[in-house]
C-alpha cells in the first residue's frame, strides 16, 4: 500500500467514524405484523396518474408510501412490478404551462415496457390499472393475460389471478381498495357501453377475496369507493360549457330550430310526454342522446354531466352538437346514469363496510375523503387541496387519477384507520415529498 | 511512556468539541484549537492576530510565523418527521487553514499579517433528497487577510488592531418545483464579494500569573451583487422564468466579543477559561432579489438567529522544553431558531472537546497538533415556511496540523 492509499484509506475511516446515529423513534405495530405486505386494487393501487403507469408514478403510490412507514415498525420489502421509464405505454400527459392546457408527452414508447417482468416477482404491489371486483378471482384467469399492465407482471398470464397472487406471497398484512372500476368503465363511457358491476356480484367476489386473505391470519385494511361522479373527469366540462351553454342570439336561429325541432314535438306530446324540445333568445340547454327515451334525445338537465372527453370535440359543438344534432351518449352522464352509479357505489361501500367488519379489518373511508375534497378543501402543510382539474392538486391531468401529493393523503387515510384498529404508530407523511404535476 | 499514555487517553476520550455555531468556524490556530479554541488571553505567537491583536506584541522574539491546517470531517443525520429512515449529508473535507507572520517593529510596536478563513460551510445533501426544495448543497467560503498593528504599553497593557478585508464566495443548488420527466427544475445560485472589516483587542497582563484579554471583531456583511442565477426547467416553463438571470443577497457574518482568562498555575501548568459572545442577531433573514421576474423569483426567507454566548476551559501542560500538550472543552448554544431551522446550515448546540500536542525538534520551532471532537444532542427541528420538521444529529472530527516558528 503506498502513501496515497493510505491517505484516502484515513480519509475514508475518519469520515466513517464521524457518522451519527439517530436514536430510533418510538414506534409500534400494535397488534398487527407488517412484515409482508401485499397491496391489491386498481390503477389507483399501482400509481396510475397522467393517464399512464411510469416509474415515478409508481413511486408515489399509496401502497409504496404505506410500505415506507411501514418499515420502522416491522415492515419488510415491498416490491412493485415497475416500468421501465417515465412513459410505460406511451399515453402519459404533461402540463404545458406556458400554453396552459395538458398535452400528450409525445415521447416513443420503449416497447420493452411489454415485456413479462414475471421473474422479478412476486410483486407487493398487486394494484392492475382497469381491474374490476371480479377479474381479482378464480374464474378471471383470462383478464391476466388481456389487461397488458396485469400481463406484464402476471406470474402466468391466462392462468394467474390477483388474489391468487396475493395469497400465494402468503401476507401477514394486505390493503385492499377495489371496486372504481366496478362503475367508472361505465361512467367514463358516458353510460353508452360496458355496465355497471352487479352488486350482488360484487358481495360474492369481495367477500371470497377478504376470505381468502384472513384464512392465515392476516391483518389488514379495506378503502371503500369514491364518488365518481364528482372527480375533474366528470365534474370539469360543466365549468367550461354549462348545461346551458347553447346561447343563441339571432331570432332566426331560435325559429329555426324550433321549426326543425316541430315534428319530433308533436311526436313526444302524440307518446304522452312533456319533455319537448324548445329554443328561446339567450342561454338554452343543450339538445343531448338519451338512448332510455324512444325518440332518443332530450335537452340537457342542469345536474347532468359532461364528460372532459367532450373538450377534444368543441370543434363539433361550434357545428351542430347540442343543437341542430344531439350531443352523443359518450359524452354525458344523464341522471339516470348519475344515479344508477351512486346507486351502485353505496351498494358497494354498504358490503365493503360490512365485509369488514366481519373479517375484523380496518375500514378506510376514502370515499369522505375525497368528497370533503371536492365539496370543500382540506389543507395540509401547506398544500390546498381541492377538486379542480389540474390546479386543485388532487387530481392528475387526466382527470381520474390522484397525484403523487393525493397519493400521500390517501396513504394518511389508510394510517389512520390502521393505527386506530390495530394500535399501531404508522406515521403520517407530508405531502410536501410527494410529486405534483409534471411538465412539458 | 507514562506521557505517552497520557495522549492516547485524551485522543481516545473523543467525547466532542466542534466549531463555533452557525456557519462560523474558529480554528485558527492549533494551540488555541488544543486548548478547546481559547486564545483571547494568550500571548505566544503570531497566531494572537486572529484571536487577540493585542498579543502580537508581547511575542518571544523578532519574528513569528505560524501556519496550520484543521480539515474538517462532519456528518449530519436528518429524519424527517414520520419516516423511518435517517438520511447524511455527503459533506467534503472542510479545509479551514491559516497563515500568519508578525515581526516587532519596536520593541513596543509589532506589525503582523494573516490569511485565515473564519467563516465557512459545506452541505451536500444530495440532488434527490427530502430537503431539496430547501438545499441541495451549499458551499460557502470567506478567506480573511487582516494587516495588523499593536502595541505594548509597558509590561501589563497591550492593544492590537488590524484591518480586515474578506473575501467570499458562495454557491447555492436548490430545487424548483417545476419537474418534467426529464428535466428536475433547479436553480443554481453562485456569487461572490468582498467587504472589508476590523479586529480590535486589548490585553492585560497584571504580572506572571494572569493575563486577561478583550476581543472585537467587526461584523461583515458580505453583500453578492450581480450574482449569476442559472435555473434548470422544463420546456413549457421557460417562457415564464428565464433560464439565465441575476440575484443579489446579503450574507452576515456576525460580530464576536471575546473575554479571556488565562492563570499560570505552576510553572508548567497554564489554565484558562474564556466566553464569546457571538452577535448572530444580524441573520434575521436570507433575501433573494432577481433581477428579471422578480414578482416571481424574488424571496426572503426568515432565519431569525439569536446572538449566542460559547462557554470555554482550556489547559497547557508543559511537559518538557521538547513537548507540551493541551486539553479543552467548550459548549456552544446554537445561534439558531428552533422554528426556522434549515438543513443548508445545521448548526446544533455543540460540546466540543480537544486535545493538542506541541512538539519542539529545536528551540522556538514547533510542529503542533490537535484534535477537536464535536458532537451534538438529537434535536428536533423545523423550517416552518416549508413544514420541513425532523431530527437532526451531527458529529465532527477535526485533526489538525501546523507550524510555528519564533525566532
Amino acid at each position: 500500500m503506498n502513501i496515497k492509499n493510505l491517505f484516502l484509506l484515513l480519509i475514508a475511516a475518519l469520515l466513517f467514524a464521524c457518522k451519527p446515529e439517530l436514536d430510533d423513534a418510538t414506534t409500534t405495530a400494535g397488534s398487527a405484523d407488517f412484515a409482508k405486505y401485499v397491496a391489491i386494487g386498481n390503477s389507483l393501487t399501482a400509481g396510475f396518474t397522467d393517464s399512464e403507469l411510469f416509474i415515478s408514478g409508481q413511486n408515489n403510490s399509496y401502497p409504496s408510501i404505506l410500505a415506507n412507514q411501514m418499515l420502522a415498525v416491522g415492515g419488510g420489502e415491498f416490491k412493485q412490478p415497475m416500468m421501465l421509464d417515465e412513459y410505460g405505454f406511451g399515453r402519459r400527459m404533461l402540463l404545458n404551462a406556458a400554453a396552459q392546457r395538458p398535452v400528450s408527452a409525445g415521447v416513443p414508447v420503449n416497447p420493452a415496457n411489454f415485456n413479462s417482468i414475471a421473474s422479478d416477482g412476486p410483486f407487493n404491489n398487486l394494484g392492475v390499472p382497469g381491474i374490476k371486483s371480479f377479474h381479482l378471482v378464480p374464474g378471471a384467469e383470462a383478464y391476466s393475460n388481456l389487461n397488458p399492465y396485469y400481463r406484464r407482471f402476471a406470474a402466468q398470464p391466462g392462468v394467474s389471478t390477483v388474489l391468487g397472487e396475493a395469497v400465494a406471497q402468503n401476507p401477514t398484512f394486505f390493503t385492499c381498495w377495489v371496486g372504481s372500476n366496478d362503475v367508472l368503465v361505465y361512467a367514463a363511457a358516458g353510460g353508452a357501453s360496458d355496465s355497471i358491476t352487479n352488486p350482488a356480484l360484487f358481495q360474492v367476489v369481495m367477500g371470497a377475496v377478504l376470505q381468502q386473505l384472513t384464512a392465515n391470519g392476516a391483518k389488514g385494511a379495506v378503502a371503500n369507493v369514491p364518488d365518481i361522479t364528482s372527480i375533474p373527469y366528470f365534474s370539469f366540462m360543466n365549468t367550461q360549457l354549462p348545461y346551458n351553454g347553447l346561447v343563441l342570439t339571432q331570432p332566426q336561429q331560435v325559429a329555426a330550430l324550433n321549426f326543425g325541432y316541430a315534428p319530433l314535438n308533436a311526436f313526444i306530446k302524440m307518446m304522452g310526454s312533456t319533455d319537448t324540445l324548445a329554443f328561446q333568445l339567450g342561454q338554452n340547454p343543450f339538445v343531448i342522446a338519451d338512448k332510455e327515451l324512444p325518440w332518443g334525445m332530450r335537452q340537457m338537465r342542469s345536474d347532468e354531466l359532461f364528460l372532459l372527453t367532450l373538450s377534444a370535440a368543441t370543434d363539433s359543438i361550434n357545428h351542430g352538437w347540442g343543437s341542430l344534432a344531439p350531443i352523443p351518449d359518450r359524452y354525458v352522464l344523464t341522471q339516470a346514469e348519475i344515479d344508477r352509479i351512486k346507486s351502485a357505489t353505496d351498494s358497494y361501500n354498504n358490503i365493503l363496510m360490512t365485509l369488514a367488519s366481519q373479517f375484523d379489518l380496518a375500514y378506510v373511508d376514502t370515499k369522505g375523503l375525497l368528497e370533503k375534497v371536492s365539496t370543500e378543501s382540506i389543507e395540509r402543510d401547506g398544500i390546498k387541496f381541492t377538486g379542480t382539474y389540474v390546479t386543485g392538486n388532487t387530481f392528475s391531468l387526466d382527470g381520474v387519477h390522484i397525484t403523487g401529493q393525493a397519493a400521500a393523503m390517501v396513504a394518511n387515510e389508510f394510517i389512520k384507520s390502521i393505527n386506530a384498529k390495530y394500535g399501531s404508530a404508522l406515521k403520517e407523511v407530508s405531502p410536501v415529498y410527494y410529486s405534483g404535476l409534471f411538465y412539458y | 511512556m507514562r506521557r505517552f499514555s497520557i495522549l492516547i487517553l485524551l485522543i481516545s476520550i473523543t467525547a466532542g468539541m466542534l466549531y463555533a455555531g452557525g456557519y462560523q468556524v474558529r480554528l485558527q490556530g492549533q494551540r488555541q484549537t488544543g486548548m478547546g479554541l481559547i486564545g483571547t488571553s494568550l500571548r505566544g505567537d503570531a497566531s494572537s492576530l486572529f484571536y487577540n491583536p493585542a498579543g502580537l506584541s508581547s511575542i518571544n522574539g523578532k519574528w513569528s510565523f505560524s501556519a496550520g491546517f484543521s480539515p474538517i470531517f462532519n456528518k449530519v443525520g436528518f429524519r424527517l418527521e414520520g419516516d423511518p429512515n435517517t438520511v447524511y449529508n455527503d459533506n467534503p473535507v472542510g479545509t479551514p487553514f491559516s497563515f500568519y507572520g508578525s515581526t516587532m517593529i519596536t520593541k513596543k510596536l509589532g506589525f503582523g499579517i494573516g490569511a485565515y478563513t473564519p467563516y465557512g460551510s459545506s452541505a451536500v445533501w444530495g440532488d434527490d433528497w427530502i430537503g431539496a426544495s430547501l438545499v441541495q448543497d451549499l458551499s460557502l467560503k470567506a478567506i480573511f487577510i487582516q494587516p495588523t498593528l499593536s502595541y505594548k504599553f509597558g509590561d501589563v497593557f497591550s492593544i492590537g488592531a488590524g484591518f480586515v478585508i474578506a473575501s467570499g464566495t458562495v454557491e447555492l443548488n436548490r430545487a424548483v418545483p417545476y419537474n418534467s420527466p426529464a428535466v428536475e427544475g433547479q436553480a443554481n445560485l453562485t456569487g461572490d464579494a468582498m467587504e472589508y472589516g476590523y479586529n480590535v483587542g486589548i490585553m492585560v497582563t497584571p504580572g506572571d500569573k494572569w493575563s486577561f484579554g478583550l476581543n472585537y471583531r467587526s461584523e461583515i456583511i458580505m453583500s453578492v451583487e450581480d450574482g449569476e442565477a442559472k435555473f434548470t426547467l422544463p420546456t413549457s416553463i421557460q417562457p415564464i422564468i428565464p433560464v439565465e438571470n441575476k440575484f443579489s443577497a446579503d450574507l452576515p457574518l456576525p460580530a464576536n466579543l471575546d473575554f479571556g482568562v488565562s492563570y499560570q498555575a505552576t510553572e508548567k501548568l497554564l489554565l484558562a477559561i474564556e466566553a464569546n459572545y457571538v452577535f448572530w442577531e444580524v441573520y434575521d433573514s436570507l433575501k433573494f432579489t432577481f433581477e428579471e421576474q422578480p414578482d416571481l423569483l424574488n424571496s426572503s426567507n426568515p432565519r431569525l438567529y439569536s446572538n449566542s454566548l460559547i462557554g470555554r476551559i482550556g489547559a497547557e501542560y508543559k511537559f518538557s522544553d521538547i513537548v507540551t500538550g493541551r486539553l479543552g472543552m467548550y459548549y456552544d448554544p446554537t445561534p439558531t431558531n428552533e422554528d426556522y431551522f434549515t438543513p443548508e446550515t445545521p448548526s446544533l448546540t455543540t460540546l466540543g472537546i480537544s486535545a493538542g500536542l506541541s512538539i519542539y525538534p529545536i528551540e522556538n520551532f514547533a510542529i503542533d497538533i490537535s484534535y477537536l471532537h464535536l458532537e451534538t444532542k438529537q434535536a428536533s427541528k423545523s423550517y416552518l415556511p416549508a413544514n420541513f420538521k425532523g431530527d437532526y444529529k451531527s458529529r465532527t472530527i477535526i485533526p489538525g496540523v501546523g507550524l510555528t516558528y519564533n525566532f
